[in-house]
């Protein structure tokens, strides 16, 4: 005797039935993991745009373009003028990135190279000269570290404010 | 009973006529028809030859050469014009010169035979506000040779010349000394036309033929705007130029001229090793023909009367009152005299009394007057040596007394600085007086004093002020000092000059001032230490911002030296032959 192990319909609603009960069973269970890795996956998608950020800033500080988009108030992203440009510094701390407990709110912490440029003024007739021959400007570049704090609203992150420490 | 070989003026002094564009074209009527004076015979290097010039930015000239002093040129394809023109030759390299009759335009070419390179300077005036002022554009190209490609390469811009300096003596009698311690200026000193005194500065291009041989030029900007072009052989130290423009009386200069020299030595560089570019102060993006960064000082320096300067100090004075990145490398101050009593005694002026009441602060009265409280600050520079300033206030001129006062010897020098000088009331002058200390603990010497020195002459020293801040001094005459301010890669960019002294305070101790006369009107007093490499200096000026003193304090490097000291030793008459 041949057993029919034909699936019908009526088995698979048995089936389903059967079935439905262990997963009616494992429901709060499988929320649970994705909340788990919800949990887990956040900070790192938070992490990851923090970074998209950061370096979103450095493409506009170092190509001249305006950073207020960039900032939750706009009025923050005005920068000491003699800034030219900002580089990672590969050589210093490893970049860290601190998310506060409610998420909506971070704090970065970059090693980079300021490039900064500064008017010699024409106060003097070596200035003034200097000037005349198309420089007049002094260029330096320093290790610094740069600290910024981000705030998320609205599920978007945007900087709070940066500035620069020595290192 | 013969004259002195000083002019009545100085360069910078000469009100040069502005001609106008109509006085300049009748003045160079007759020369466009002759071609330039020549002390030699002209070369025939060319006679009856053509030559086609394609130049890189599209200029072309066509020439028929009819013999040594006339040719016909066509530009870009156009009509042909006869002209006069003078030629000479150095090795393989022709220069020949003329002008375009009916303009106030003509072309200087310099072809050099061996490799077909040529490069041409259109020259013309009436292209600047002093239309006397020679505007200069350079095209670089080559000869067409029929049949055969162009060649490759071209005289190119450089810095193989900065450093160099030359005594040349045109066939002509002139006399000069020029050094190339800029790659974008030069610096000249009229020997024999206006007895050597003062050195001046001009915007000068530098171009390579090859290795020995160099093309060089000069524009007398801010003065009569002459133009000189010649190409040296710094080999052998020869040159063969020619010379353009108006002098003081506007008489057209228009010579080709041959030179022999002598070298005079090789200053430092200081652009990266490898860099031998040229062109080292670009005009600005987009500026338009012949155009050039020239340094004009004069124009901006505010011109003040007496009565202004007056009223302007009295209300608007200040003393060592706030960093200057001229001071950015300042060594300490000391406070080395508060506390003490002193006089000094001038041979040649005042008798000083002073009382030093702190660090910054003393009182001093002249010729026994009444006490006047001033700031002050001081600087040791060597042990027992102090450098201080401080302004006199009350004085009909507003003087300032820059002092370096040696305490071991009982000698002092004062660089007397003052207004209401008679070009510009706000433009500093100077007295140098000599003397001595007197106080309590030390005997004056009775006859030993500070004195002038030439063991500066010829030296280039750089100085670092503050990052990004940086000059050279070139101390070309006893009376000269100019200054070279670098590019960021190092090249020496734009140059000036003014009167300077140099007083001896010890072995490798030096006290010298520049005045920035038609330019700044700063009086710079500095007192150079050859041992430490550091100056300690005070600036005395006074602007539309008031009267101030200021420090000063660099870093120096040694740049070299010119062997320059035979050049201005006092001779009997007659020995110079």
């Amino acid at each position: 005797m041949t057993t029919e192990r034909a699936s019908t319909r009526r088995s698979f609603v048995k089936g389903g039935a059967l079935l439905a009960a262990p997963l009616a069973v494992a429901a709060p269970a499988a929320a649970m993991a994705q909340d788990q890795r919800s949990t887990r996956l956040a900070p790192l998608e938070d992490e990851a745009a923090i970074r998209d950020l950061h370096q979103a800033w450095l493409r506009r500080v170092n190509s001249g373009e305006d950073t207020a988009g960039l900032f939750a108030d706009p009025r923050r992203a005005a920068f000491e003028d003699r800034l030219r440009g900002v580089v990672a510094d590969h050589t210093g701390a490893p970049d860290a990135i601190e998310l506060a407990r409610d998420g909506l709110s971070a704090a970065g912490r970059f090693a980079c190279i300021v490039e900064t440029e500064a008017d010699l003024g024409e106060d003097c007739t070596l200035a003034q000269m200097a000037h005349a021959q198309g420089g007049g400007f002094i260029r330096q570049s320093e290790r610094r570290v740069l600290n910024a704090d981000y705030v998320k609203t609205k599920g978007v992150w945007a900087i709070a404010k940066v500035g620069f420490a020595a290192t | 009973m013969p004259g002195t070989p000083y002019p009545k003026l100085q360069m910078h002094r000469i009100a040069y006529t502005k001609l106008t564009p109509q006085q300049i074209l009748a003045r160079l009527g007759p020369a466009a028809t002759s071609g330039p004076a020549s002390a030699a015979p002209p070369s025939d290097a060319l006679a009856g030859k053509q030559l086609r010039i394609v130049t890189d930015k599209g200029l072309t000239l066509a020439y028929r050469f009819n013999g040594t002093r006339r040719l016909s040129v066509a530009e870009n394809g156009g009509r042909s014009v006869d002209a006069g023109y003078g030629a000479l030759t150095l090795d393989d390299v022709v220069l020949f010169s003329h002008l375009i009759p009916g303009t106030q335009r003509g072309y200087t070419v310099v072809v050099d035979r061996e490799t077909n390179q040529a490069t041409v300077f259109e020259l013309w005036f009436s292209g600047y506000e002093d239309n006397r002022e020679v505007q200069r554009e350079i095209h670089y190209g080559y000869v067409e040779q029929p049949g055969q490609a162009a060649p490759a390469g071209r005289h190119a811009p450089t810095n193989r010349v900065e450093g160099k300096g030359f005594y040349w003596r045109q066939d002509t009698g002139t006399e000069t000394l020029e050094f190339y311690p800029s790659a974008a200026y030069s610096h000249f000193v009229e020997l024999s036309r206006t007895g050597g005194e003062l050195g001046f500065s001009a915007p000068s291009d530098y171009v390579k033929i090859d290795d020995d041989l160099f093309i060089c030029t000069r524009t007398e900007c801010e003065f009569s705007g002459t133009f000189t072009l010649y190409v040296m052989d710094v080999n052998r130290a020869q040159q063969v130029g020619v010379r353009l423009g108006f002098d003081a009386n506007d008489a057209l200069d228009y010579y080709v001229f041959h030179g022999r020299g002598e070298w005079l030595g090789q200053i430092a560089q200081f652009e990266k090793f490898g860099d031998t570019a040229g062109d080292v102060v670009p005009p600005p993006a987009g500026a338009g023909k012949g155009a050039r960064r020239i340094y004009r000082p004069l124009k901006t320096l505010p011109k003040m009367t007496k009565a202004e300067v007056d009223a302007l100090v009295a209300v608007k004075t200040k003393v060592f009152d706030k960093p200057s990145p001229m001071a950015g490398n300042r060594g300490p101050s000391t406070g080395w005299l508060a506390g003490k009593t002193l006089t000094l005694r001038y041979d040649n002026g005042p008798v000083m009394d002073y009382r030093f009441d702190d660090a910054e602060t003393l009182h001093w009265r002249k010729d026994g007057g009444g006490w006047t409280q001033a700031r002050y600050e001081a600087w040791e520079s060597m042990p027992g040596v102090i450098l201080f300033g401080h302004l006199l206030e009350g004085e009909p001129n507003h003087d300032g007394h820059m002092i370096v006062a040696d305490f071991d010897y009982g000698l002092v020098t004062c660089f007397n600085g003052y207004l209401n000088t008679p070009y510009f009331a706000n433009e500093a002058g100077v007295k140098t007086l000599f003397g001595v200390i007197e106080m309590e603990g030390l005997v004056p010497p009775k006859y030993n004093r500070h004195h002038f020195t030439d063991e500066m002459l010829g030296r280039a020293v750089s100085w670092n002020y503050s990052p990004g801040l940086t000059s050279m001094h070139l101390y070309s005459t006893p009376h000269t000092v100019s200054w070279i301010i670098f590019t960021d890669s190092g090249a020496g960019g734009l140059e000036w000059s003014g009167p300077g002294a140099f007083v001896k305070i010890r072995e490798g101790l030096y006290f010298l001032y520049w005045l920035e006369e038609a330019c700044n009107g700063t009086l710079g007093t500095v007192l150079v230490n050859l041992r430490t490499m550091h100056d300690a200096g005070i600036g005395y000026h006074c602007g539309e911002e008031g009267l101030s003193l200021g420090q000063m304090g660099a870093h120096a490097r040694h740049a070299g030296r010119f062997d320059i000291t035979r050049f201005y030793q006092l001779k009997t008459r007659g020995d110079a032959a």
